[in-house]
């Protein structure tokens, strides 16, 4: 009878040890997205400077070159869109990132304000007008996919084109396309 | 004293759902004004929010055929606010992803291939299909009306039409198909009209539950707006007003694996669906907790024509479909025939999950050139789901089919279409099928997938939901894929289009009729 209150005892301070540990050192943790990202920095970050933003994570392999002071027109020498081995990027990196690369900053697509909201279709086609961007595609095996027998040249970018998490093919839900979505 | 013991229990089990009802009731309240349903909630109504984030004459839940039939006839009745929500990130649900064929009958096309057709025998087909289980009222509409409904989406929405086709279990050709062979032709001429009228449309919205007053009323809805398919931890809860009605037009549940394998356990996850991916049944079961009664929800339709060796429907049903009637359907293990072509849809597949494993459909160049649309065949052949043989033996060899067998089973056909008329099967055969002989061959495997389901919501004719206690449930209105009793049995090829927007448009125009309650 003494022994199983011990051991109840005894069960009872780890648990609270343990919630201590899990809780505990989360509530001084510093905020972090899911991919380690320090968001206070990703604003005045160079693009190619990866440490800036993901610290100590590695996100490239140890052969890849210095890529801190690189612009998109260096990465496209060895990324040569369509070719084999250095492969491309696309599918790669968020589009956020070739965003960046290019130069193109935060605020242009979500404007200069304190907190950010998700940016609509009608900001990218600015830019990307659908016209254009189903002319860039209109060879891309076995269908073009930015002109859909479903949705026209209308399908919303961000069903496939994610800035800030992974790209992702939204025809697969029907369809063994296998796009590479950039 | 048994007496007494039992007058106390049902005592105390009264006071117990008394004191059960009313402390949901705070709870409700400490919840920010909404009511958590318990047993009686029905009775007493949902505990409504203090403040509408939104608020419209008609709410439309639900973007296919019917949803925005409904919205643009809702605005055509003189509703001023009409909105569409769809959980969705795209709209149109199933109808986007149609095959296009739209049943009709005494159409323009039917004239120009001169097929005899009425509505009185389009009815006739829709009942028998249907194993005679169909609300005979609601199935009259759609026969009665379908030529109407083609002609509205031809002549109002620009909607085109440019080939007839077959769809098994019809006696005459009387499929009036897209000129893209998809729905999209009509969905998006809808909601272009539908947004040119003035209606939002709201995607990424998903109704999660109806608030009805002390009546049983429906007022308005509880959403989530910016919802993320289908991730439920999604989404901002926001409370919608609707002044007049709700049309429910949320389709059906063929992707449900659960709600399907209650209703029919046979489907589990070895069965495929065709439709797109939120054709789940939450919305259903929404109305049902307020209230609206369900119907033959057991009645699950398998389509027949599709491939094991690509996705959804896929291409594979679009050259199976014009293909029944000239060219013939074989069990590769046996080398023979073993179902009429042209059966319905649920004979077909029941035939072919007794065969136990997937069969094949073949077509002669003549057939397959005639009948299937190139870029289906295209599309089907790079995925490798329709393949093209230059001899018969070279089909054998591929799908392990005993060669005699075949072979004479083949010239058997031959001979059946010669005379225009099938000894073993009763497949129809049509007036211009020629004997599968000329080469190249083209072949699919077929294996059936979740396509449909007949059950849902009760209605009248009005498009107005019925309640369990056997009357309407006011302001609320459903059409759709969502609704049951139209079909019975079997739903026919082509008739859920007709069905769509032939009640989509009498639910929008009675929605908007209806006196607002505040
Ligand atoms: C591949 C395929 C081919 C077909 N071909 C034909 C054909 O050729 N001819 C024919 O007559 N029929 C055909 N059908 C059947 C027909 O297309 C459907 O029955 C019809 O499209 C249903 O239309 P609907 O408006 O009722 O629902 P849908 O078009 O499915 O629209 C319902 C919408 O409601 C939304 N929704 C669901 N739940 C919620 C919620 N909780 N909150 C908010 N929104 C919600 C869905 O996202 C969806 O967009 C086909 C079906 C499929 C799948």
């Amino acid at each position: 009878m003494k022994n199983k209150n011990t051991l109840t005892l005894i069960l009872f301070v780890s648990l609270i040890l343990f919630l201590l540990a899990a809780f505990g050192s989360g509530l001084y943790a510093q905020p972090k997205t899911k991919s380690g990202v320090d968001k206070s920095k990703t604003v005045e970050a160079k693009a190619g400077d990866c440490a800036a933003c993901h610290k100590d994570t590695k996100k490239l392999p140890d052969s890849h070159v210095a890529t801190k002071d690189m612009p998109y027109d260096g990465c496209v020498v060895c990324h040569i869109p369509g070719e084999g081995n250095a492969g491309t990027l696309r599918g790669k990196l968020p589009g956020s990132h070739i965003h960046a690369l290019k130069d193109v900053k935060c605020a242009q697509c979500h404007g200069k304000v304190k907190k950010p909201e998700p940016v609509q279709m009608s900001q990218c086609v600015t830019c990307h007008a659908p016209d254009n961007v189903a002319k860039k595609t209109a060879n891309v095996k076995p269908n073009n996919p930015h002109d859909s027998p479903h949705y026209g040249k209308s399908a919303d970018c961000n069903l496939c084109h994610h800035q800030h998490a992974k790209s992702e093919d939204y025809c697969a839900q029907c369809h063994s396309y296998k796009f590479i979505v950039p | 004293m048994k007496k007494d013991d039992q007058t106390d229990k049902r005592l105390s089990r009264r006071n117990f759902l008394k004191t059960a009802g009313s402390a949901a009731a705070v709870a409700g309240l400490a919840a920010g004004g909404i009511g958590i349903s318990s047993t009686n909630a029905q009775a007493v109504g949902d505990a409504l929010p203090k403040k509408w984030d939104e608020t419209y004459d008609v709410v439309i839940v639900g973007s296919g055929f019917a949803g925005l039939a409904a919205a643009i006839e809702a605005k055509n009745a003189g509703a001023k606010d009409v909105v569409v929500l769809d959980k969705m990130p795209v709209h149109g649900g199933n109808s986007i992803i149609n095959g296009g064929d739209f049943c009709a009958p005494g159409t323009k096309l039917q004239k120009e291939n001169g097929v005899e057709d009425s509505p009185e025998l389009m009815l006739k087909d829709m009942l028998k299909a249907g194993s005679y289980l169909n609300h005979p009222e609601l199935a009259r509409m759609v026969a009665y009306h379908a030529k109407e409904a083609i002609e509205w989406t031809e002549s109002y929405l620009g909607a085109r039409y440019t080939k007839l086709n077959y769809q098994g279990g019809h006696s005459v050709k009387r499929a009036n198909g897209t000129i893209n062979s998809s729905g999209s032709e009509v969905v998006n001429k809808q909601l272009a009209k539908a947004r040119e009228l003035g209606v939002v449309i709201q995607l990424r919205t998903k109704l999660v539950k109806f608030l009805s007053n002390n009546n049983g009323r429906i007022v308005g809805i509880e959403v989530r707006k910016n919802y993320k398919f289908p991730d439920e931890s999604t989404g901002k809860t926001a409370f919608i007003k609707a002044k007049r009605a709700v049309v429910l037009s949320s389709g059906g549940f063929s992707r449900d694996l659960k709600l399907r394998q209650i209703e029919d356990p046979r489907l589990d996850e070895r069965f495929e669906s065709t439709n797109h991916p939120g054709a789940t049944g939450e919305a259903l079961l929404a109305a049902c907790t307020a209230n609206a009664m369900d119907v033959q929800m057991d009645w699950i339709q398998l389509g027949p024509w599709t491939s094991p060796d690509e996705k959804g429907f896929g291409d594979v049903p679009l050259f199976c479909e014009p293909l029944v009637g000239y060219g013939l359907m074989v069990n590769p293990q046996t080398g023979k025939r073993f179902f009429k072509e042209t059966g319905n849809r649920k004979e077909r597949a029941d035939a072919i999950i007794l065969v136990g494993h997937p069969v094949i459909i073949m077509g002669d160049s003549y057939a397959v050139n005639k009948q299937v649309v190139p870029g289906r065949l295209k599309g089907a052949m790079d995925n490798g789901a329709i393949k093209k043989f230059d001899t018969l033996e070279d089909i054998a060899g591929n799908y392990n089919i005993p060669l005699d067998v075949f072979l004479k089973e083949v010239s058997r056909w031959n001979s059946f279409v010669e005379k225009k008329q099938d000894d073993d099967f009763g497949c129809m055969i049509f007036k211009d099928a020629r004997p599968t002989v000329v080469p190249p061959f083209y072949v699919a495997r077929l294996w059936p997938k979740v396509h449909h389901t007949m059950g849902g919501l009760v209605i009248d004719k009005n498009a107005q939901v019925m309640g369990f206690d056997l009357k309407p449930v006011k302001g609320l209105f459903a059409a759709g894929e969502i609704t049951g009793g139209v079909h019975g049995a079997v739903r026919l090829g082509g008739v859920a289009m007709a069905d769509c927007i032939v009640f989509g448009r009498i639910a929008g125009t009675n929605a908007a009729k209806e006196k607002p309650w505040g």
